[in-house]
């Protein structure tokens, strides 16, 4: 035994030689390690010789050493082993292994002698730690659970870290298969450090594949890393496979069922079943399949979008059923914005916030909100299903006493995750103070009030400012600020004064703390009318002396309302004197004025106003007035509604100034307004509503002085001119041949409504009827223009102009508002007078020279004249015309001739109508003129008797010869005016003037010839217009002037004849037979020429 | 109230997201065992006498009415903003309740025996996924639909016999 372990010894001593010899450690290993090699492989490869010893450990107290038995040797061998340790010990055994404690570290003989059987030939070996592996126990699964839910797999084991020293680093790998082909899904490892005890670990591995879908088998392994043992290690075998399947319990059969997830990520779904799936759908999309085992398959979802509030659907459907999911896909909480927190009564605060981005996620996977004080870690919980939008959430915190500073954390969660935000307040210093209610005024006196509120809240220990707006009509709102000590949920009371007495306020309140966070909401408004306080100042007087001088009529303005403090009631007006005073009696309020009987004498008129509380100061005001000798009118000219007035400063006048004025136009005592200026002032504005422009007003400047005033100035002015509303009216007073004056009138003061600055002369020549002069400023070139800036000037002559010519006059008078409107007048100029009077002499003297020898020759030749054209009157039986006509004109031609009752029918009857008759109306008979001279000379004896007796005309177109037989076509005149007809003029003696024709016409026939009625009508004008008496209507001209019914014509030819014709038309007035009496001569002579000549040789 | 019926369905197809929302959705293979169908056979429906005729709506309303509760809890928690869907499911219960009224007092006035009121859900329901509450709401609100008009059909037919 001893040879033996010598034997095996020396080689160890021999490396341990080599091992000095050799310093670096690692050749050291190598050498011992390829001796120890070479050392087996020669035994090994000698029969009977051992082979491969090699050790292990699987928990550092034993080691495990087993070799391989020699070639030959049987089971049941014995065999001895010796160990060259502390003990030396050998043991004898019948295994190829022995199991030896831990050696110490250390180079150890081993020698294994095989003892039957074999000749002896011991195997020595080295046995060292380094040489032994360590090789841990598969770690054995504790428990394998899953959740099936969310399905993730909970692992748990033991470390059995007893077995190892303390700190020795373990590292653990753990695999996941998945039926049916058992493949990898999860290989994972982790470190751990063990303590010294066994410890249970945990693993959770959640599955992208519900685990209800298919059997998840799990096996852990280990390494341990033990910093002592120098001996190689090595991972321990996998512990046994534990798996995970999912027995069906319910109908539910795909998964997973009620997912919340994030949006966006990817996720599979499965379905178990035992039929086909024929179709997977997500929403309205369908996926492909991916088969599991069996029929079970599964579609997998890559960035899921946001659910609806329902969740979004995922449908597989089989042969004969349906099987379903729904997920949940949206966000995690956003962080809570707006996080504030205030309070309104200090005893409850309330927190708000803005939830941030909406979740998509509503009930029981709604986000709720905990809000959490960290100081008295209290906290309150905000839940609420569904989903608030555009709305601030709110939460209430009950606040304790004494504690002012919280620290709030608001956390949102929802089954994605939670998201907080804090705050840190000073309560106190967040008041937001309820609305004042229950606002009430109470009246102090005149300018002061109360005005007292509630407030609710606990207030106690801070300070309140409170804002009063007072509204007074009219005018600014007006804030004011009052600090007021808090109190506990009750009234606060303030006095506000600086008010005005009787005046209409509205007030309403705010609160706040005196370290200000937020107003409150305005409280109701209250309206208020303070108390009455006597009139502050007197009403503003003036007087005026009436008309007749013997009265003084005061007035007064109303005080304005700030002044009058009250309802003003009446006034009070006294008098005095020196001697005495006299007092009106109450003048009642509408009335601003009195009147006070008074002698001249100097006396103060006092005035006082009255309110119910009591009277105003007395305004006082002197009844005299100082007289002023050089007083001038002057002018003013004002600007839009105002006028300045200024004057020089005069120390005589005390008191003050007063300007009154007046509408010019109005009768005196005439007051419009006045204004009161103080003394030292030498300017004002006078501005009212009642001025308006072109309105001619009076101002009156009076200087006050010892109690009496004096007129200082008299003022003219207008607000604004306006140019003049009328023309000047004017005439023409003289004309010449070269020259004419014009004159003018004043235009009245209302109408000028400006200051006259002129008058604008045009003249031009031109007619009346000639286009008005237009555009008279534009400078034509032949219009003169004078201006006349003189307004005193009331005549202008305008000379060189030209004789007998019509000129256009044109005078505008202007003012500084404008020219006003234009007159117009046309005045011809006289002609030169030495042709005048030839023009007019020549005519005369060639009419008078016609005259003289026409009277001449008349005189000589009157003899024949008369044979000529007036002879005797013939015998009446030659009267042809009472030959037919027997029973009209039997008798005596005087009695036939008054007679004119068989006469009467005055008609005319149509025999037989033709054509080129003109229409015959009853009180229009039309006798075409060319008929006449065929009648006539037919019959020209009838015409004798047509002076004594309506004849019978009848006219034959067709057999002038024929009488009484009726011819085919016969128009019957039964003329009954023949005697009036006008006398025709002989044929000879129409060149007659007609200037003497119409001196002597007195009667014109009716006829009228519608052919000539527009000459007719301006003839009638002109040449008889003085016609007297009746007025024929007929053209005279178109006459041959002959008198047919003459008794001396008979002999007369034939174109006298004529006129005796149907001719002489008349109207029915003619059937008024003329006196009895009426001569033929008599008849005609009012009118006729052939009278003229017929009674010349009467006179 | 046949045509509240067919509204009630719509809109509660409506927030239920697609496929239920989808044009034309009809899955007639789902049942409700705590729910008896409103389909039969003519044969069988004109077989029945009065009695068994009227105690079969009376029964099929009753586990409507509590069924459309259920329905109406578990769309508060599904559409808890959507106040038209919710008010319509609890209109439609008092609706029930009314004709179950009514059928009584029908039943009473032919002298028929009343079915005693019971509990149809049971505990069945707790615990259901929200797959499985869509789909009950869903055939609750069909089957409250077939139901009307089989009790319409069922008094026409009790009208015809009893006229006035």
């Amino acid at each position: 035994m001893m040879d033996v372990c010598l034997w095996w010894r020396q080689p160890s001593r021999m490396v341990d030689n080599r091992r000095t010899k050799m310093s670096p450690n690692f050749r050291w290993l190598l050498s011992v390690l390829t001796l120890l090699h070479l050392i087996m492989q020669i035994n090994s490869q000698k029969r009977g010789v051992l082979r491969d010893l090699k050790c292990t450990t699987n928990n550092l107290q034993v080691w495990d050493c087993a070799w391989k038995a020699p070639l030959g040797a049987s089971h049941g061998t014995v065999n001895e082993v010796c160990i060259e340790d502390r003990f030396h010990s050998c043991h004898r055994l019948e295994k190829t292994n022995i199991k030896i404690p831990a050696l110490s570290p250390g180079d150890h003989e081993v020698t294994i002698n095989y003892l039957h059987g074999f000749e002896s030939s011991p195997s020595k070996f080295i046995l060292n730690e380094k040489n032994v592996s360590l090789i841990p126990d598969p770690p054995e699964i504790l428990n394998l659970s899953a959740d099936f839910p969310t399905s993730t797999l909970h692992l748990k084991w033991n470390d059995k870290g007893s077995a190892f020293p303390p700190h020795s680093d373990a590292v653990w790998e753990i695999k996941v298969l998945r039926k049916p082909s058992m493949e990898l899904v999860k290989l994972m490892s982790f470190n751990t450090t063990l303590s010294g005890k066994d410890i249970v670990h945990h693993w959770n591995w959640t599955s992208d594949l519900p685990l209800e879908c298919a059997t998840h088998y799990v096996g852990i392994r280990r390494y341990i890393d033990c910093h002592h043992f120098s001996g190689r290690k090595e991972w321990s075998d996998w512990s046994l496979l534990k798996n995970i399947s999912w027995t069906p319990n319910s109908e539910t059969k795909a998964f997973p069922q009620d997912k919340v997830i994030l949006v966006g990520s990817n996720i599979t779904f499965c379905c178990v079943s035992q039929t086909k799936v024929l179709s997977g759908q997500i929403g309205k999309t369908f996926c492909p399949l991916i088969h599991l085992h069996g029929e079970s398959v599964a579609i997998h979802i890559q960035n899921i979008s946001v659910s609806e509030n329902s969740g979004t659907n995922v449908v597989f459907t089989t042969e004969d059923n349906v099987y379903g999911t729904v997920v949940f896909a949206g966000y995690p909480p956003d962080v809570p914005q707006k996080l504030n927190c205030e309070t309104h009564d200090l005893k409850e605060i309330i927190c708000s916030w803005n939830p941030g981005k909406p979740t998509g996620l509503v009930g029981p996977r709604n986000t709720n909100y905990t809000l959490f004080e960290s100081f008295s870690g209290k906290y309150v919980i905000f839940e609420r299903f569904e989903t608030l939008t555009n709305e601030s959430y709110q939460l209430l915190f009950q606040m304790l006493p004494n504690q002012e500073i919280h620290n709030f954390t608001l956390t949102g969660r929802n089954p994605l995750g939670q998201a907080e935000s804090t705050i840190l307040v000073n309560i106190t210093e967040r008041v937001s103070p309820r609305t004042p209610t229950s606002l009430k005024v109470k009246d102090i006196n005149s300018t002061v009030v109360t005005l007292s509120w509630h407030l609710p809240g606990n207030f106690a220990k801070i300070n309140l400012l409170c804002q009063i707006e007072i509204y007074k009509d009219n005018s600014k709102q007006e804030l004011r600020n009052v600090a007021i000590k808090g109190v506990e949920d009750s009234s606060y009371i303030v006095a506000v004064d600086k008010l005005n007495p009787y005046t209409i306020y509205t007030f309403r309140i705010r609160c706040s703390t005196e370290t200000f966070w937020k107003w409150s909401k305005w409280s109701n408004e209250k309206q208020h009318l303070t108390v009455e306080a006597i009139p502050s100042k007197a009403p503003d007087t003036w007087r005026e002396w009436s008309s007749d001088g013997k009265n003084l009529i005061i007035f007064w303005k109303p005080l304005p309302i700030s002044e009058a403090n009250g309802k003003i009631l009446s006034y009070n007006v006294s008098c005095s004197s020196h001697e005495e005073t006299q007092s009106l009696s109450e003048i009642l309020d509408p009335q601003h004025k009195a009147e006070i009987q008074l002698d001249k004498n100097d006396y103060i008129i006092s005035v006082v106003a009255k309110n119910s509380v009591g009277s105003s100061p007395p305004s006082k005001i002197a009844s005299m007035e100082i007289p002023n000798d050089d007083l001038k009118v002057e002018q003013a000219v004002g600007t839009g509604k105002r006028i300045l007035l200024t004057w020089h400063h005069d120390p005589n006048m005390t008191c003050d100034y007063v300007i009154k004025w007046c509408n010019s136009s109005r009768s005196e005592p005439c007051l419009m307004d006045w204004k009161k200026v103080p003394s030292n002032s030498t300017e004002t504005v006078i501005e009212s509503d009642q001025f308006q422009p072109g309105v001619r007003y009076n101002f009156f400047l009076y200087g006050c002085r010892n109690q009496g005033y004096q007129l200082l100035r008299s003022i003219i002015g207008y607000i604004e001119e306006l140019a003049p509303i009328v023309a000047p009216n004017f005439t023409v007073e003289d004309t010449s041949a070269d020259s004419i004056l014009v004159k003018w009138e004043d235009i009245p003061v209302e109408e000028l409504r400006g200051f006259l600055r002129g008058y604008l002369f045009y003249f031009q020549k031109g007619e009346r009827d000639m286009p008005k002069m237009r555009s008279l400023e534009s400078g034509h070139s032949d219009i003169k223009i004078k201006n006349i800036t003189d307004i005193s000037q009331k005549t202008l002559r305008i000379a060189d102009l030209q004789g007998k010519t019509s000129y256009h006059l044109v005078l505008r008078a202007y003012t500084d508002g404008g020219l006003g409107p234009e007159k117009s007048m046309f005045v011809v100029t006289k002609e030169n007078s030495v042709g005048l009077i030839i023009a007019i002499l020549i005519p005369v003297a060639v009419a008078v020279m016609v005259g003289v020898v026409t009277s001449v020759l008349c005189y000589r030749k009157r003899e024949w004249i008369k044979e000529t054209f007036y002879p005797d009157i013939p015998n009446p039986e030659n009267c042809k015309a009472l030959q037919f006509q027997k029973s009209i004109c039997e008798g005596s031609n005087a009695l036939k001739t008054l007679e004119m009752n068989p006469c009467t029918p005055n008609n005319v009857e149509v025999l037989e109508s033709r054509s080129i008759v003109p229409k015959i109306e009853d009180t229009e008979i039309i006798s075409p003129v060319a008929e006449c001279p065929e009648e006539s000379e037919a019959d020209p004896e009838n015409h004798v008797v047509v002076s004594y007796c309506p004849p019978i005309i009848e006219e034959e177109l067709a057999n002038p010869a024929a009488d009484e037989a009726g011819g085919t076509s016969q128009v019957v005149y039964i003329d009954i005016q023949s005697m009036y007809q006008p006398q025709a003029k002989p044929e000879e003696e129409a060149d007659i003037e007609p200037v003497v024709v119409a001196a002597v016409a007195g009667y014109k026939p009716q006829m009228r010839l519608p052919i000539n009625s527009a000459v007719e009508e301006t003839a009638a004008e002109d040449d008889t217009d003085k016609t007297a008496g009746y007025r024929p209507q007929v053209n005279v001209n178109t006459w041959n002037l002959v008198s047919p019914d003459s008794p001396r014509s008979t002999d007369s030819n034939s174109e006298v004849v004529s006129f005796g014709s149907p001719c002489s038309i008349n109207s029915r007035q003619f059937l008024i037979p003329p006196k009895d009496e009426d001569s033929p001569k008599s008849s005609g002579g009012g009118w006729s020429f052939t009278n003229f000549f017929q009674n010349k040789p009467n006179d | 109230m046949q045509k509240n019926t067919s509204t009630l369905l719509q809109t509660y197809l409506q927030y239920q997201g697609s496929p239920f929302s989808d044009p034309g959705f009809s899955a007639p293979e789902l049942q409700l065992s705590s729910l008896p169908p409103a389909a039969v056979s003519f044969k069988i429906w004109h077989a029945m006498d009065d009695a068994e005729r009227l105690n079969r709506v009376q029964e099929a309303f009753l586990a409507l009415t509590q069924h459309l509760q259920l329905v109406g809890d578990d769309q508060s928690d599904l559409n808890p903003g959507s106040p038209i869907l919710l008010t319509q499911l609890g209109a439609a219960r008092l609706r029930a309740q009314g004709l179950m009224g009514n059928m009584a007092a029908i039943m009473t006035a032919l002298g028929l025996p009343i079915p005693p009121e019971e509990d149809t859900l049971g505990l069945v329901p707790f615990g259901a996924s929200t797959f499985e509450r869509k789909c009950r709401g869903y055939i609750v609100t069909r089957e409250y639909g077939h139901w009307t008009d089989r009790a319409v059909r069922d008094l026409a037919l009790l009208k015809a016999k009893y006229p006035a």
